[in-house]
């Protein structure tokens, strides 16, 4: 652990990612203290009000303060993106090693049965998902999660497959170690990286799904705030109001890229080969 | 391997369809519908059968290749389906080929030159496209163009065949957006799996053979590092034929993506089973392209 | 050896299905028009809509997606003029022997499209067709009244009503009585995908989810008319690119919000016209459930609610606030804004809560349809005002399919949506009111309502038929079992090249004596 602290101290791109990841993980655990106003509050006396000392980041259609609603959609999108890429991401690290370890009948049929659901139009599958489910922010992490497991598998199986005809795994079987081990202990490590740069962009993937899946009345319920819906709402402002799409916008890009940017280093980090 | 997804499928989308609340005769006759005129249209579109004999219905026809008609427009399903995937085809082709033209030779510099300024602004910029939802874009990319330009993209869509310029001029707009977003993607995994096989073993060894460097990026690493990097490209080619929705539907181009939506809030069951069963066979086929292609790569992975 | 022969395999396979899919029928008919379209003398208006069409059977399609194109093939015996006042369209004039009995003379000598005289056959047919059961026609249940139908000669048909009923002259302008060709429908099955009419334009092709082209009628009945060559729908369901497509001129006319509206003032090339739409926003109850069961709550929740902030924060100030029947339809609508449940007044509201029993107020849950932003903007706004009694509601918002579902199942609390009052008030009031109205879903129930409205039917006085409506208007106000909200203004961008068009509520897209300049 120590070593890993050293080591992301070293490299200043991650540094920078990694703090701008806590930063917007703070903002969204402590919005109710940074937030000057309540995130539904309406001033109908102010709507459409460009940036001032009263609303830095400006009003909404409603009169509701966007820096408000910015930090409190900090919470939303992140556990949007961390449960429906965790949902995605363990079930595709599990599918995945599986499928890619013993090949065979079992590779076929997960492989068959993810196939059936990546087959799926996205927005489709997520639909048929919080339509059974009902509509809400978890059903829709969930449905999320769901959406993106078929490309997890099919990533970690494929770098299973490469990793396996390795000469250190073949002999590994070769004197008996159980398969258990062996994927922990000697293939896990080793597909970590192309795993990981897909987790980060799972996490900006989950982020915009979420919005789009909103532009259908999917996602989060109003008058929650995400970052998504309000990108999606402001569209139409665009032209008067460009406050009212530039900071979503700004909040979602800077997220993602931070994630990005430390998802990057963790790579690196986590790299076997590199320590 | 196709017979038993294909089957999934076909019976995993009729039977969610049936499943997920809402009523197309409802939706068709709206709020002048009377008990009466429901049940008739029910019945004229066979949804008083048992739900087995539905399928078989269907799967009857659609064994014979006939998809059946629209509930809604009572157009054919099956060339409507033909006709709109000429263009969905078309868009995802041309920005995945933008995508590649961007990111590929970016992925590789920035590797070769990891962690020095020029890989440093590479991955900014190639983030940034990443990060920037595309109907943001396509929207902002409309605006810009008809205010400062005075241009929008012709209204009338054309098919490739009849009139290419006219076409190209239709698909570039949207292609671009799409092209833009996939690059970020693609020049990461370009980037890390380069990395990765430039530590391994046998580059070390060529390197100490005295291989030059382009030798070894080019004739080794970038090889070797096409699985990984397939891999992705598969997934988003599959990925965009069904889920160039919001795209086609900025730039109001008539794909399969608005064909499903479409047909989905209107509860036309037809319509989506045919269109969900057509873009599962193109995926699979695209998936089967891509396993094959990996076979070529790494003569290891034997193709079964 | 197998391995390498699979990837070409495969790639020509991908091509073969690709070229084989780009030849079907489409494709050459536009390819033609390409030239067509430019010469001079023609006169093409490209109108930007935001939705598809659904279909083209005027009998089987309400969506106005479709009965905005349909009604330009097909007519119907009488129709409104700018007026809305009753005139013939394909019936030169019509007399009424007696309450029950209507006998239309025909306009002689129309020709449908494919070249056949239109008899009254054909207007007996279409209306045959209509109350057919087999049809499954949205607006058959406008004809129930209809006993029999007689066609006395070529040009003159008879129709005997069950009872007096003031609302079948309405009802026949509406676009879906149109005549239809009896032998286009035995060919094709339905009218969906093919259309022949009398109308002032011919279809000509449609391309799914991008246009759908009609072209000048030259055998048209009326004198001069149409004076373009060519109408060209297409469908732009971005409000971003048909703002842009009619900034740049790559379109003549579309339809816009008000906010986009605003926008265009100030562009020279483009001219913005506006007219106060027949829709109203409204809160619907499910009178059956608790706490909604009780009129005082209804009432209590129309006194916190602010309409005025409604028709300013979601429509821009640009509606007026409205009861069931809309301002747009003239003399037929109450004044509301004296009533006094229209008057927010928290005190009262929550007194009116206390007497229901809630007077902490209650949970509840709002659903509307995300497809809507003002439907959600609305719902939003309700939830704060009616924070302020205590009434504590969440937002479902829903997708259009399971909307529809939920509104025909009455599975929910309370609804928000929009309502289009027609052109008859018995539609804006019994259609959506009375204990049997076929859109009454809100389990609402009232004898006293329900005898008015039947007799608001069957008065053809229309002085002593406005009497009765303005009380039923009342009644229905104060049993709030729907608060009525605003109707707003509708938007119409037109290019400055664009001349002889003016929108109206009943007869938005009136083109027939429009042209370029």
């Amino acid at each position: 652990m120590k070593s890993f602290w050293k080591r992301l101290k070293n490299d200043k791109v991650g540094l920078i990612g990694c703090i701008g990841v806590l930063l917007v993980v703070i903002f969204g655990l402590l919005a109710p203290a940074i937030a000057p106003y309540r995130p539904e509050q309406m001033f109908t006396e102010h709507t459409m009000q460009s940036p001032n000392g009263k609303f830095i980041f400006g009003t909404d259609e409603f009169g509701r303060d966007i820096f408000t609603r910015i930090v409190y959609g900090a919470k939303v999108s992140l556990q949007v993106g961390l449960i429906a890429v965790g949902i995605g991401a363990i079930g595709g690290l599990v599918f995945g090693l599986i499928a890619g370890y013993f090949q065979g009948i079992v590779d076929q049929v997960i492989m068959r049965v993810m196939d059936v659901l990546f087959a799926f139009p996205d927005i489709l599958l997520a639909l048929t998902i919080v339509a059974v489910l009902g509509p809400s922010l978890t059903n829709t992490m969930i449905a999320i999660g769901i959406v993106f497991m078929p490309v997890f598998t099919r990533i970690v199986r494929g770098s299973v497959i490469s990793v396996k005809e390795n000469e250190y795994i073949t002999n590994a079987v070769a004197i008996g170690v159980s398969p258990f081990t062996i994927i922990f202990r000697h293939i896990t490590p080793n597909i970590m990286a192309p795993f990981i740069v897909q987790v980060t962009l799972g996490l900006s993937g989950a982020i915009l799904t979420e919005a789009a899946l909103s532009f259908l009345g999917l996602g989060v319920q109003p008058p929650n705030p995400s970052w998504g819906v309000m990108l999606n709402a402001s569209r139409t402002y665009m032209e008067f109001a460009p406050w009212t799409i530039l900071f979503p916008a700004g909040a979602i890009v800077f997220t993602i890229f931070c994630f990005n940017l430390f998802g990057d280093s963790l790579r690196d980090i986590l790299d076997p080969q590199l320590k | 391997m196709l017979i038993p997804v294909l089957f999934g499928v076909s019976l995993f989308i009729f039977f969610v369809m049936r499943v997920v609340p809402g009523d197309v005769a409802q939706t068709i006759l709206g709020t002048d519908a009377t008990p009466a005129s429901l049940k008739q249209l029910r019945e004229n579109f066979g949804l008083d059968l048992p739900l087995y004999q539905q399928y078989l219905n269907w799967m009857g026809g659609v064994l014979t290749g006939d998809f059946g008609e629209s509930m809604r427009t009572g157009k054919a399903v099956l060339p409507d389906i033909l006709n709109r995937f000429k263009l969905t085809f078309e868009l995802t082709l041309i920005a995945a080929v933008i995508s590649w033209i961007i990111s590929i030779p970016l992925g590789i510099i920035a590797a070769t030159k990891r962690n020095s300024k020029t890989d440093f602004s590479l991955r900014v910029v190639s983030l940034l496209g990443v990060s920037v939802p595309t109907f943001a874009l396509a929207t902002v990319l409309i605006l810009i163009l008809s205010l400062f330009f005075s241009y929008s993209p012709p209204v009338g869509y054309v098919g490739f065949f009849e009139n290419p310029i006219k076409n190209l001029e239709i698909i570039i707009l949207p292609a671009i957006v799409l092209g833009t977003s996939m690059a970020g993607a693609v020049m990461r995994m370009t980037r890390s799996s380069i990395l990765e096989i430039l530590r391994q073993d046998f580059i070390r060894t060529i390197r100490a053979k005295g291989a030059k460097e382009k030798v070894v990026i080019f004739q080794h690493a970038l090889k070797n590092a096409m699985i990984p990097i397939l891999t992705i490209i598969g997934l988003q080619i599959g990925t965009l034929l069904g889920g160039t929705v919001i795209i086609e539907q900025i730039f109001s181009l008539p794909g399969l993506g608005q064909l499903v939506l479409t047909a989905i809030t209107q509860r036309d069951f037809v319509v989506v089973q045919g269109a969900v069963l057509f873009i599962a066979f193109i995926f699979v086929m695209i998936n089967l392209l891509v396993d094959v292609l990996y076979s070529y790569l790494d003569p290891r992975i034997s193709y079964k | 050896m197998y391995k390498k022969l699979m990837l070409p395999f495969l790639m020509i396979l991908l091509l073969v299905f690709a070229t084989a899919c780009s030849d079907d029928k489409s494709s050459d008919s536009s390819g033609k028009d390409g030239k067509e379209g430019k010469s001079d003398a023609e006169q093409t208006l490209k109108i930007a809509n935001d939705q598809e069409p659904a279909g083209l059977d005027p009998h089987k399609t309400p969506a106005h997606s479709s009965v905005r194109i349909y009604s330009k093939i097909y007519e119907g015996l009488v129709t409104f003029d700018e007026n809305m006042e009753l005139v013939g369209q394909l019936a030169s004039d019509w007399e009424q022997p007696d309450d029950k009995t209507y006998v239309f003379n025909l306009v002689e000598g129309v020709k449908f499209h494919n070249g056949r005289e239109m008899t009254a056959d054909d207007v007996k047919y279409s209306f045959e067709r209509i109350m057919d059961e087999k049809t499954a026609s949205h607006i058959s249940s406008y004809f129930a009244d209809i006993k029999s139908i007689e066609v006395m000669d070529d040009n003159t048909i008879k129709f005997e009503l069950e009872e007096p009923n003031a609302t079948f002259l309405t009802n026949l302008t509406n676009s879906s009585a149109a005549v239809v060709a009896k032998e286009v429908v035995e060919e094709n099955e339905d009218l969906q995908q093919v259309a022949v009419g009398t109308g002032p334009f011919v279809f000509e092709k449609w391309v799914p989810d991008n246009s759908v082209t009609l072209i000048k009628n030259k055998d048209y009945h009326v004198k001069d008319t149409p004076k373009l060559d060519r109408l060209e729908y297409y469908t732009m369901k971005e409000e971003a690119a048909r703002l842009s497509a009619i900034r740049t001129g790559e379109i003549d006319m579309t339809t816009l919000t008000s906010k986009s509206a605003g926008l265009l003032e100030k562009d020279d090339n483009v001219e913005i016209k506006d007219y106060q739409s027949l829709e109203y926003s409204y809160v619907g109850f499910n009178t059956e459930n608790k706490p909604f069961n009780d009129e005082k709550v209804r009432q209590a929740l129309s006194l916190a609610t602010d309409r005025e902030s409604i028709a300013k924060v979601v429509w821009d100030g640009k509606a007026i606030i409205t009861g069931p029947i809309t301002p747009a339809m003239g003399d037929w609508a109450i004044d509301v804004k004296d009533e006094e449940l229209y008057m927010r007044n928290i005190e009262e509201a929550k007194k009116l809560l206390a007497d229901a029993g809630y007077p902490d107020g209650f949970s509840t849950t709002i659903t509307t349809a995300s497809t809507y932003a003002d439907m959600v903007d609305t719902a939003q706004l309700l939830q704060q005002q009616w924070a302020e009694i205590g009434v504590k509601a969440e937002i479902k918002q829903i997708e259009w399919g399971e909307y529809i579902d939920t509104w025909s199942n009455k599975t929910a609390d309370i609804l928000i949506g929009r309502n289009g009052s027609g052109t008859d008030p018995d539609r804006a009031m019994n259609y959506f009111f009375s204990t049997e109205g076929s859109a009454n879903v809100w389990n609402f129930s009232d004898k006293d309502y329900d005898k008015l409205v039947e007799e608001g039917k069957r008065t053809i006085d229309q002085d002593e038929r406005k009497e009765i409506y303005d009380k039923a208007q009342k009644e229905l106000l104060e049993l709030s079992p729907n608060l009525f909200l605003v109707s707003p203004e509708s938007y119409v961008a037109v290019r400055k090249d664009v001349k002889g068009y003016t929108p109206r509520a009943h007869n938005a897209e009136d083109i027939d004596q429009t042209y370029k300049e």
